[in-house]
């Protein structure tokens, strides 16, 4: 007869979220775990060097939670070409950028999983990008003396991401496919927390184990409509007019209407349950997918 | 020309035209000519092209209306997808980039088609206006067959003599083999395409050249706008207007919202 019992993974959203502290390095996965990230806003973290993109991390940075980016792409969407929040921030130095692209951040987020020192890419050789990262340097491949980049390992404390489902010991299965980033951000980070829509039994996962894209999971979170704003697939669309709404409130330089937008939505709700009610459940119901 | 058509009809309509049935098409965010265009040329020649938005690769000639991915990557788009082309796995299989084709924006151009999604300013550290980022145009641009630079404006702002950060390399410092010299595979710009003109680039400098100017424009007008000296043909041809099939393709197959004529 066996002792003891497998431990389960699954876990209370204030009680997770207790890992995450101020200077850490936090990846973020697409679509947006936004319920964690409204957390990390209400928590008012500080100095935070954060892996995200568009509006997610227009909004931390509005919040003042940023210290540092790596990030390939600060578009705000809906004709404007610059997040706000990014925008401003940058130029006036109060937020760095590890200036970098797609291929050069997957590469090292690849060298991290990987264990290695650097893995070498392509893309950006003559390109201004190791000018303004002193951190990406150019090499010569020992193989065919080719000059590449050397992208040294990114690695998370945390990745923060959002999936369809996942059983009480983490095994998390996206529906449709992960996000573009996640894979990447789960295999680099030193831990990884994801919010589900649903947790399934472990049977389920059982049933299909080609479908779990995460394995071992170290928190899982139930969060359903979580991704909101956002999509998450399986469930609901994008709530465009939210994120419009932000835009609108950020794109002014006093300020004044981004506190408001951030109160109303991140600061007040304390939970993720308080957030929900506060969006209203016909406006969430008129989401479901089709 | 305005009860014709817009100039950006009339952009999407040129890029359909050198779109060829068969190819890979990808287009980013922010880009709504090249997205009419491929959608355009999808349904008017392509049969067997391959559209990628955001990376979900569909193939979608058999609707009587193309999708607009304007909205991202959510079920709207993703009903159609048939793969995530590379990503998840994202840019494993470049080697074969070759038979991609890919548009680009960017805020500053210099005359070898270099460009920049960067920012602008002499200090990176003290930028004067911060750009959103290159996203992942230094890969694809490396990487694939050809590409075309598509502007919403053409000023001396844009196009300088040179960039304050280059986020893509077109044609580097300049001559046919710059690309080869620093080791990028891929075939490079194609066509830099604005409000006011059609841009090649020259067979040995590959320095921009005007091909034509868009009716009502002069060469005068498209020089004054540029911050550097174009190459300038001796015949220099007013762009060929859409044909009217193609016109209702577009506005009634394609772009039905009318975005490209706000």
């Amino acid at each position: 007869m066996s002792t003891g019992q497998r431990t389960e993974r699954l876990r209370d959203e204030l009680e997770a979220l207790a890992l995450l502290a101020d200077g850490m390095t936090i990846a973020i996965g697409e679509p947006a775990p936004m319920a964690m990230v409204r957390h990390i806003i209400r928590r008012g973290l500080r100095n935070l060097t954060v892996i995200a993109s568009g509006l997610t991390l227009d909004m931390l940075i509005a919040a003042g939670c940023v210290k540092k980016t790596i990030s390939y792409y600060a578009g705000g969407g809906f004709g404007v070409p610059v997040a706000p929040a990014f925008r401003r921030a940058v130029e006036r130095g109060e937020v760095s950028v590890w200036e970098c692209e797609e291929g050069i951040l997957t590469s090292g987020l690849e060298a991290a999983g990987k264990g290695l020192p650097f893995l070498p890419w392509r893309g950006g050789v003559g390109t201004s990008l190791p000018d303004v990262n002193p951190d990406l340097k150019i090499m010569q491949d020992p193989i065919r003396g080719e000059t590449l980049l050397a992208v040294p390992a990114i690695r998370p404390d945390i990745a923060l991401l959002h999936a369809a489902t996942s059983d009480v010991y983490g095994n998390v299965q996206h529906c449709g496919g992960p996000g573009w980033l996640d894979l990447f951000l789960a295999r680099a980070a030193d831990r990884t927390i994801v919010q589900v829509e649903k947790i399934i039994p472990n049977e389920q996962v059982r049933a299909d184990p080609w479908a779990t894209t995460i394995a071992r999971a170290d928190m899982v979170l139930r969060m359903p409509y979580g991704a909101h704003p956002y999509y998450s697939r399986g469930y609901y669309l994008q709530d465009s007019a939210l994120l419009q709404d932000y835009v609108a409130a950020a794109a002014p330089d006093d300020g004044r209407r981004l506190e408001q937008f951030l109160d109303c939505y991140c600061r007040e709700p304390a939970l993720h349950g308080d957030y929900l009610e506060r969006i209203g459940i016909k406006r969430l119901l008129a989401l479901h997918e089709y | 020309m305005q009860d014709h058509c817009s100039i950006s009809e009339l952009l999407a309509c040129f890029l359909a035209r050198d779109l060829n049935d068969g190819e890979e098409l990808q287009v980013g965010i922010a880009l709504p000519i090249p997205e009419a265009a491929v959608r355009l040329a999808h349904l008017m020649h392509g049969p067997n092209m391959e559209l990628i938005f955001l990376g979900a690769r569909m193939n979608v000639h058999h609707l009587e209306r193309v999708p607009l991915p304007a909205f991202g990557w959510d079920r709207r788009v993703v009903r159609w997808t048939e793969s995530f082309s590379d990503r998840g796995h994202r840019f494993e299989q470049v080697k074969d980039w070759h038979r991609r084709v890919f548009f680009i924006g960017g805020i500053q151009v210099d005359p070898y088609g270099n460009t920049n999604l960067i920012g602008v300013g002499s200090d990176y550290q003290h930028l004067k206006f911060r750009g959103p980022g290159s996203v992942g145009t230094p890969t694809l641009t490396t990487h694939v067959g050809r590409y075309y630079i598509v502007l919403n404006s053409h000023t001396p702002r844009i196009f300088v003599p040179k960039c304050d950060f280059v986020s893509t390399v077109g044609w580097g410092a300049g001559g046919a083999d710059a690309r080869t010299r620093l080791g990028l595979p891929g075939g490079g710009p194609k066509y830099c395409v604005t409000p006011l003109a059609i841009m090649d680039f020259t067979e040995d400098e590959k320095r921009l050249r005007l091909r034509s100017v868009h009716p009502g424009v002069s060469v005068d007008d498209v020089q004054r706008q540029t911050g550097f000296p174009l190459v300038v043909p001796a015949e220099v041809p007013t762009t060929a207007l859409p044909s009217d099939e193609e016109l209702r393709v577009l506005r009634e197959r394609v772009d039905w919202v009318g975005a490209l004529r706000a």
